[in-house]
């Protein structure tokens, strides 16, 4: 038997023997009393959801999981899209007539383009709607797992947690991370507790590719525009990069966007960079300008350049934080200075090497 | 077996439901729970806290400013007492301020809160009616009694009365029936001085000492109108086998059983509890915890007979299709400003095993379930006492009259400062055993009763947690 707990016992605040907070206590007081003013905790269950994380919700729910609301402006580009689909079919239709009038040979030439043109279409438009739907269940896992790590639900951390490992099945390297979260959700673990095991294993090194691979585009980005020699050239170089590095983040957390995939993502990104106000998640804007400041007075181009490379970065991040299947909690969301420091190394060469990173 | 009389019954409980339905009506929100669990504070509490637009923060619909006002309409149900919200309010007040006189009957009030939605095209002004129908929990282990039969029932609450915590308790009314042959002749007086002990056998039960919660017929406690007459003058007598003779003394018991099942459990199943749309359950799982396991046990038990009664009744088709379920019920642990917060969560892991076997029982009721530790008004602030080299985590308030801790008696004027003990860790520590009504110096926790807080008039003294219930009851209406 251990020994007893402290025994229940009271003390008169009116009494002498006792010290109560400021009040003027005896010599040696039998007892001090402090007052303690924090709130109860309102719901001690649940983890408070810290500012960034909903910010990261309102950008998904804005792109990736915006629910079809009937607005008039969608109710016009409704009409309108309409109007071009039957427009279209119209010419399609005018077009085969023509060539059966001309020859019948030609009709029936311009019927198998035309089918052809009907199955590609089809699985084109079927490729979209599966990679559309996969993306949306990846944001809305990620508001699956804040609820479930809010509340401490176990039953809802179990079953997301085996959703995220039937995600990444077909990634040979997370093998290792898989089998250490699995035998985590057959063991008895809280919650919160298996969500942050599972972001430990498996979503640190999956996190740590996407900063690379931030790192080089934004690398690749401001030294091309350091060099390039007409500002059109870089304006196309910087658009291009940014998608491609948006579709391998997207690719690398488990999506697969299509086209309209990625400009359903394109517009969570950009509802994510103006609700952070523009700012780098982590990072003040003061400090962005300071490092732009050092490197412009350097050079001009230089400048451009690390600008450019600080635009890139920021997208990445956004990218990053709307496409990881699950809201950071252990780990804090890197900042631009993390990803790519060597923008604001006062001015020195980049490093020649590719892929630093900042989180050790 | 269902006869044509279980069919009308049946059949007027669907119609009144439709006609509920099409006239609109409000929201119907249970307040229950074993006498002395704080239903009266509890009600008191979130209508004074609705009226004042108290921030409530984990109400959504407060927490975002949506609550335009919330008012008291007139009750709806003609035949219902009123809650009398207003004596309640006053009593809590004032320098003699006390806790409210507890209520043994039914008591219902209408609030309509006004409020701006926040889905939807635009925000858009809606109100919700409320009807909160408060009731003695007692009356819900009356449920059970109507799928049982006379035996059964006798059966079982001789069974309950054997048990250690109880055997000393129901002795002399057990003494009674030694020796009693059920297929004499009826015969009002034998019947009259056994159920007499019978009632009185309940009734100690509930003394403060034990903390015991209550077996059925929940109305012997609170007889009201009806005390004296043959539907509460019965109790369970040893019957041999289950046939009973007729014109014997089994046989008229079994006759008035019945007549308490049709005059006093069908009609508040029929009027009041088959129409509730949400129920709160309060317990208090404190008393319970200064008696001792046995007492514990035996409100385990309770609590397991009132999740019973969420299902019973639910078994007809016809019942499954048309009429309202109860769709949300919430266990509460009230008084847990007895406690410092730090000690709440062990609380809650406390009532969570306590209602374990009622919410495994609930997966035929289809209603989500919750459990959570609040006090509806904060009567302590918390504090840490250092002494002799122990750091201890304690409340302070004001001790009522009379309440006794570590060889201290209060008079109901000074503060003080109370370590009230530790819970266990493990929820499952606090049922070893099987004492009951331990001394004071056996149990590893004390929990004194507290006065009152001194609030502002009018104003809605401080809570805990009253807001999380609150959501969890009307919150998804008012989204």
């Amino acid at each position: 038997m251990n020994e007893r707990p402290p025994r229940p016992r009271a003390f008169r605040l009116d009494d002498r023997r006792v010290a109560v907070d400021d009040k003027p206590a005896p010599y040696a007081p039998d007892a001090v009393i402090q007052s303690q003013y924090a709130p109860i905790p309102a719901a001690p269950a649940r983890a408070p959801t810290d500012e960034a994380e909903l910010e990261v919700e309102a950008a998904q729910r804005s792109g990736l999981i915006s629910r079809s609301r009937l607005t008039l402006a969608r109710l016009a580009w409704t009409g309108l899209g309409g109007l071009v689909s039957l427009a279209l079919g119209l010419w399609a239709t005018n077009l085969i007539e023509g060539l059966f009038a001309r020859a019948p040979w030609l009709g029936d030439i311009g019927l198998v383009f035309g089918v052809v043109f009907l199955v590609g279409l089809i699985g084109v438009a079927t490729r979209e709607i599966v990679a559309v739907a996969r993306q949306t269940r990846i944001a809305e896992m990620h508001v699956a797992f804040a609820e479930a790590r809010a509340a401490d639900d176990r039953v809802a951390a179990r079953r997301l947690v085996g959703e995220l490992v039937a995600l990444y099945k077909s990634r040979p390297e997370t093998a290792r991370a898989r089998a250490q979260v699995e035998d985590a959700a057959r063991a008895i673990i809280d919650g919160r507790d298996l969500i942050d095991v599972t972001e430990r294993a498996l979503m640190r090194p999956i996190d740590e590719k996407v900063e690379g691979e931030i790192a080089a585009a934004a690398k690749r980005v401001s030294l091309v525009t350091a060099i390039s020699p007409r500002a059109i050239l870089d304006v196309v170089f910087v658009a291009a990069q940014i998608v491609r590095l948006v579709r391998r983040i997207a690719e690398i957390y488990g999506g697969r966007p299509g086209l309209l995939g990625l400009v359903k993502l394109a517009r969570s990104i950009g509802a994510h960079i103006a609700i952070t106000g523009g700012m780098a998640v982590g990072d003040s804007l003061l400090q962005q300008l300071v490092g732009h400041g050092i490197a412009s007075r350097i050079s001009a181009r230089m400048g451009e350049g690390v600008l450019n490379g600080l635009l890139t970065a920021r997208v990445g991040l956004s990218a990053l934080a709307v496409c990881r299947p699950m809201p950071f909690s252990v780990d804090k969301a890197p900042g631009v200075s993390e990803v790519a420091p060597f923008l604001f190394s006062k001015g020195e060469q980049p490093p020649s090497h590719i892929g630093e990173k900042g989180r050790g | 077996m269902p006869g044509f009389s279980d069919f009308l019954f049946e059949a007027g409980l669907v119609a009144r439901s439709i006609g509920d339905y099409f006239s609109g009506a409000a929201l119907r929100l249970g307040v229950t729970g074993l006498s002395r669990s704080g239903k009266t504070v509890f009600l008191t509490a979130l209508i004074n806290n609705l009226i004042a637009g108290a921030r409530l923060p984990v109400l959504a619909a407060s927490a975002e400013g949506r609550i335009v006002r919330t008012r008291l309409e007139p009750q709806p149900d003609d035949a219902v007492p009123r809650f009398p919200y207003e004596e309640h309010l006053k009593s809590l007040a004032g320098p003699d301020r006390r806790w409210p006189e507890s209520t043994r009957r039914i008591a219902e009030l209408r609030l309509t809160i006004e409020f701006e939605s926040a889905s939807g095209w635009g925000a858009r002004r809606s109100s919700l009616t409320v009807d909160i129908v408060d009731y003695p929990g007692e009356w819900l282990l009356d449920l059970p009694l109507l799928d049982k039969s006379y035996a059964t029932w006798s059966r079982e609450t001789l069974a309950a009365s054997e048990t250690p915590a109880r055997a000393p308790l129901s002795e002399q009314w057990r003494a009674s029936l030694v020796g009693l042959d059920p297929g004499a002749r009826a015969d009002e007086e034998t019947a009259r001085r056994i159920a007499e002990l019978f009632t009185a056998y309940l009734k100690r039960a509930r003394d403060d000492v034990y903390a015991l919660s209550t077996l059925p017929p929940g109305r012997f406690l609170a007889p009201g109108d009806l005390a004296g007459s043959p539907a509460l003058t019965f109790a369970p007598i040893p019957l041999s086998d289950d046939a009973i003779v007729p014109g014997s003394l089994a046989a008229m018991m079994a006759r008035r059983y019945e007549a308490y099942k049709a005059h006093v459990a069908k009609p508040f199943f029929r009027d009041h509890f088959a129409r509730l749309d949400r129920q709160i359950v309060l317990v208090d799982a404190l008393s319970a915890l200064n008696s001792g396991p046995a007492a514990l046990a035996d409100l385990e038990n309770a609590l397991t007979e009132v999740m019973r009664a969420f299902r019973a009744g639910r078994s007809s088709y016809l019942a499954s299709i048309f009429r309202p379920r109860i769709d949300r019920i919430l266990f509460a642990a009230t008084k847990a400003d007895h406690l410092h917060h730090k000690s709440h969560d062990r609380l809650e892991a406390i009532l969570r095993a306590l209602t374990a076997k009622a919410i495994a029982r609930a997966e035929g009721v289809g209603a989500g379930i919750d459990v959570i530790a609040l006090a509806a008004i904060r009567a302590t602030r918390e504090a840490e006492i250092r002494t002799g080299g122990e750091t201890l985590d304690a409340i302070i308030g004001v001790p009522e009259k009379g309440e006794t801790i570590g060889g201290q008696t209060f008079d109901g004027i000074a503060e003080a400062a109370v370590f009230p003990g530790e819970l266990p860790a493990d929820p499952e520590a606090i049922f070893k055993g099987d004492a009951i009504a331990l001394a004071e110096a056996d149990n590893d926790w004390r929990f004194v009763r507290f006065r009152p807080p001194l609030v502002q008039a009018g104003a809605p003294a401080p809570q805990i947690r009253l807001d999380r219930a609150l959501q969890f009851l009307i919150g998804d209406r008012l989204a």
